[in-house]
């Protein structure tokens, strides 16, 4: 497998703050890795999804995916670099309200200038809600509406695919169902980033599971390799919550 | 109510681009709507005052030289009057300054006082010698003389040199650029070495106990008519006349402003509204929050109110005085035309009534969106954060993608209508706005329209005037020899007496080809030949008559009849006028030949070089000039008055889209980041942006258009109606098709102008700060 997220030595401070949200990381993510990255509220979990999507920027160091130096591109080129190569799903979905879920699908790809309706179509059937196309956001439940952002996330066949707390605004039947679908993508060939504070979720699915703390990763389980269990990431995880 | 007002000032810090956006759309509304009521209450009293200080004479009435002054002292008794003046000498002078000629009317009167037309002498003195002139202050201004200039009389063969001693303001006529010949006034022994039998006459004034109405003044001179030998009254003229002529322009000006002052307020309002109502929208939470706190539902509604009626009281305090002062110079303008020593003049009662008026109008505006605050459920607006958005936009967007625009583009178009209130009030805004370009433009061009007509632009290009002592047939010889020539039309005015009309109307006797002349014919034909006339609409309604009616005119006792072919368009005489050929005049009317001639020259042909040949021909006896087509000053008072009014209303639609946009982007800043989260680049947002203020602005524009259009041809009905006069249908007409398209898309680009800031902000809405925040 080759390189596809590079962080180094990434230093985030947001104005005001006395610590960083980010503290030297560096770290590397391999194409067609789904990798967890867990950690408390205000751990930075989230600040270093929104670097690797161009999101914000780094305070100091380098963020590059697929080859891409996000630092070296403008406002511009990240959205074109969002377009093109990341697909995110957000807790709260963030669907737009007055567009119907098709055609919130079809946003990024028409954004790009690409039709893309025959695959926001697949895609809606392959999620499951390919009846609710037409039907808007306030209209549907919450896991219809996730599974719509998942699909608005998918429609540009993205390298890259980022999850924050996607279950997060879900109830329980809703988030087992989201996470499914995120193995089953992951098994075929998506490469995925999730942020979760849920334990269980991320080593369900996550073939690796980087644990944040105060801005640094304390931890970088590979699940498949024998000597680092499920469980034992899961234990890791309550030592930490207990600090 | 401490706790109101200090959540309301409280705010109004958080939001000062909105409250900066109030502060400018009322200042802008009261100031304008502050100097059309000054100007209407303050012009009539000037003219009224005046009048009455200088003892204006109701009746003028202008005999022929063989009418026996003993008979003529006799005639206030006979009508009644409480005071005369006269019978006062008086001649048709002509003379000659800096090259020019002019023609004065000139009273022989031995001084300024009396009982009727008090001369007020404002600089100078009343004349003391023989050689010594006093001319009306409009009339020297207009013409650069000054006292002390030396004048040259030419219409005597003696030609006597006479200097201007004194300038006065004559309350008995209009002031020179809108009424002509004016009068001037020597000594009584001086006239009768300046004039010739046939250009002397009498002149009497009269002044009744209380304000003589249009039929009395008829009926008067009715009278003095019977009394006197058939033919000896050759004109009149009455104060409703002159009073009307120094009324027009302020009436016009008022008339505008007022019908544009209404458009302001509607325009505040609907922005005011637009602005309350989003922000209780976004504010939802908040609202919730304030009532969970303890504020009632009135101390809500007092909270969104206040932060509008704090600024608007703000632009009150500051745009009345602002519309006060600015009325100042158009006041002034009338006072100067009156003679008046202008006094800064204001009305507080007025200045009150339009700051209580403004406070009323726009807490009104604020306080009835207010109240869906008021009433809002505490649990439910804390819970669901802001007002739900509906689909609104949704056919808009489905259409703009079948037209397979560009997805930033739909999406604007979809936000442009996705608040359907809002949208309504924002397209009134820039509706009024683009309306008001729509008569800003219009309007100068119908009044060049008519002062061309009426002026002769491109028509004829010299006017030649000849002194009497030097025959018309000399004249058509010099102006014939010329290479240049290709059409002469000489021009002689007389009087004529019409059954049904108060005062001897005014006639212009053409000789020569004027059927080619540009004068706007309203109906029917120029006349052709003897015996026909034309005439505007104010003397056929007063006359009674119709185009295919006859009447009879009497001029020096003998009566003429006289066929109506057609109706013209002329401002001289509000409309008393008639237009005839020269032959129509018996040929043993004394004394009557053309005196002005207006040339025709080809194509190409040097002006100026034609006029110094013409002008050296007979260098005293003839005046020779380039025809003056320019526009007169009241007219450009009412043309930079409107320009004025249509840059404000522009601005308040301005303020009204920006004002939409802000609330919209503020509105929709989740959406805007989860845009961007996606793929949507900054340039796209704003894009998004414009495209939403583009949409608006082009419907608005369209349905701007026959608005402003029906508006244009309202007030030139209203001016010309003014004026006596039916609109010529030319007038209306313009526009250019190019123009209609133009000037909606130019409203376009104005609103994607007034897009850039919030289209700026919006792009710049940082992506991380926004969805953390939720």
């Amino acid at each position: 497998m080759s390189e596809l997220v590079r962080l180094t030595d990434v230093t985030k401070v947001y104005q005001g703050g006395i610590t960083g949200a980010l503290n030297g990381v560096s770290v590397s993510v391999e194409k067609g890795e789904f990798t967890a990255i867990m950690g408390p509220s205000g751990s930075g979990k989230s600040t270093m999804l929104n670097l690797v999507a161009g999101l914000d920027r780094p305070t100091s160091g380098s963020v590059s995916v697929g080859g891409t130096d996000l630092g070296k591109l403008g406002e511009a080129g990240l959205a074109r670099f969002r377009r093109d190569h990341i697909g995110f799903v957000f807790q709260f979905f963030y669907l737009l309200p007055n567009l119907t879920a098709l055609e919130n699908v079809l946003i990024p790809a028409q954004l790009k200038g690409s039709p893309g309706t025959e695959r926001a179509r697949d895609l809606l059937d392959q999620l499951g809600i390919k009846d609710v196309g037409d039907r808007y956001p306030a209209r549907l439940s919450g896991g219809q509406q996730q599974r719509v952002a998942i699909a608005r996330a998918l429609i540009n066949n993205p390298t890259l695919l980022l999850a924050d707390e996607p279950t997060g605004a879900l109830d329980t039947h809703s988030g087992e169902h989201v996470m499914e679908l995120l193995g089953q993508l992951h098994r075929d060939g998506q490469t995925i980033l999730l942020v979760t504070h849920d334990a269980k979720l991320a080593t369900r699915n996550a073939a690796r599971v980087l644990s944040v703390m105060d801005g640094k990763i304390v931890d970088d389980a590979r699940l498949e390799s024998p000597e680092r269990a499920p469980s034992e990431v899961i234990r890791v995880r309550g030592e930490e919550a207990s600090r | 109510m401490r706790a109101i007002l200090v959540k309301a000032v409280a705010d109004l810090r958080r939001r000062r681009v909105q409250a900066a956006v109030i502060f400018l759309t009322v200042l802008l509304a009261i100031a304008t709507g502050t100097m059309a009521l000054t100007l209407m209450s303050q012009t009539r009293d000037p003219y009224q005052a005046a009048f009455d200080a200088q003892k204006g004479a109701h009746l003028q009435v202008s005999f022929h030289a063989s009418t026996d002054p003993q008979l003529l002292a006799t005639t206030p008794g006979i009508i009644g009057a409480s005071a005369a003046g006269g019978p006062y000498p008086a001649t048709t002078l002509e003379f000659k300054h800096a090259g020019q000629r002019f023609n004065v009317e000139t009273f022989g009167r031995d001084n300024p006082a009396g009982d009727v037309e008090v001369l007020k002498v404002t600089s100078g003195r009343w004349a003391q010698t023989n050689d010594e002139i006093v001319l009306t202050r409009s009339f020297s201004e207009l013409n650069k003389i000054s006292i002390g200039d030396r004048i040259k009389v030419v219409s005597v063969s003696t030609a006597p040199t006479l200097t201007v001693v004194g300038e006065v303001v004559d309350i008995d006529e209009g002031s020179a650029d809108l009424s002509s010949p004016q009068h001037s006034w020597m000594l009584r022994s001086a006239v009768p070495a300046l004039t010739t039998p046939e250009l002397s006459y009498y002149v009497m004034v009269y002044r009744f106990g209380t304000d003589p109405t249009s039929t009395q003044l008829k009926g008067d001179v009715d009278r003095i008519r019977a009394s006197l030998p058939p033919g000896s009254i050759s004109g009149s003229i009455n104060y409703l006349l002159i009073r009307n002529i120094f009324n027009i322009t302020n009436q016009i000006v008022t008339s505008v402003l007022a019908a544009f002052s209404v458009f302001a307020l509607a325009a505040t309002v609907a922005t005011v509204a637009t602005l309350v109502t989003g922000i209780v929208i976004s504010a939802y939470r908040e609202i919730g929050i304030m009532r969970a706190v303890g504020f009632t539902p009135a101390g809500v509604v007092g909270v969104f109110a206040l932060q509008v009626v704090l600024p608007a009281l703000v632009a009150c305090l500051v745009g009345i005085p602002a519309g006060t002062l600015l009325s100042q110079p158009l006041l002034a303008n009338s006072s100067h035309a009156l003679g008046l020593a202008f006094v800064p003049s204001f009305s507080i009662p007025l200045d009150l009534m339009l700051l209580a008026g403004g406070l009323v109008v726009v807490s009104l505006a604020a306080t009835l969106p207010a109240l869906r605050a008021g009433l809002l459920k505490p649990i439910t607006a804390i819970s669901i954060a802001s007002a739900p958005r509906g689909t609104s936009g949704r056919w808009l967007r489905r259409l703009a993608g079948r037209l397979r625009l560009p997805r930033a583009v739909i999406l604007g178009f979809g936000d442009a209508f996705a608040r359907p209130l809002r949208t309504v009030l924002t397209l009134v805004t820039v509706l009024l706005g683009v309306a008001t370009v729509v008569v800003a433009v219009g309007l100068p061009r119908s009044f060049e329209l008519i002062n061309n007509s009426e002026t002769g632009a491109g028509n004829y290009q010299v006017v030649v005037n000849r002194s009497n002592a030097f025959p018309d047939g000399d004249v058509m010889r010099i102006l014939n020899a010329q290479p240049e020539t290709t059409r002469v039309v000489a021009i002689d005015g007389e009087n004529i007496a019409v059954s049904g009309i108060a005062d001897p109307v005014n006639t212009r006797l053409f000789r020569g080809d004027s059927s080619r002349l540009s004068y706007e014919i309203i109906a029917g034909r120029w006349f052709n030949g003897p015996g026909e006339v034309l005439a505007p609409a104010g003397f056929l309604r007063d006359a009674h008559v119709k185009i295919g009616d006859t009447f009879t005119g009497s001029l020096y006792g003998q009566n003429l009849q006289l066929r109506v072919v057609g109706e013209v368009y002329d401002i001289s005489n509000l409309g008393h006028e008639l237009f005839m050929d020269y032959a129509t005049l018996p040929s043993s009317i004394p004394n009557s030949t053309p005196g002005t001639y207006w040339v025709t020259l080809r194509p190409g042909a040097d002006v100026n070089a034609y006029i110094q040949r013409v002008a050296a021909a007979q260098p005293d006896l003839i005046d020779v000039q380039a025809n003056n087509t320019s526009i007169i000053g009241p007219v450009k008072i009412i043309d930079s008055v409107l320009l004025a009014i249509a840059a404000v209303l522009v601005l308040i639609g301005i303020g009204g889209v920006f004002n939409m946009l802000l609330l919209n982007t503020r509105e929709r800043i989740r959406d805007t980041a989860t845009l961007k989260a996606v793929g949507m680049s900054p340039r796209q947002v704003m894009v998004m942006v414009a495209a939403s203020a583009a949409l608006l602005a082009l419907v608005a524009g369209v349905m701007a258009m026959p608005l402003g259009l029906e508006l244009h041809r309202v007030l030139n009905d209203v001016i010309s109606t003014s004026t006596g006069n039916d609109t010529p249908p030319s007038v209306y007409g313009v526009f250019n098709p190019l123009e209609l398209v133009a000037i909606p898309l130019l409203g376009v680009a104005v609103a994607v102008a007034a897009a850039l800031i919030p289209g700026r902000w919006a792009a710049r809405t940082n992506v991380v700060e926004v969805l953390h925040a939720e």
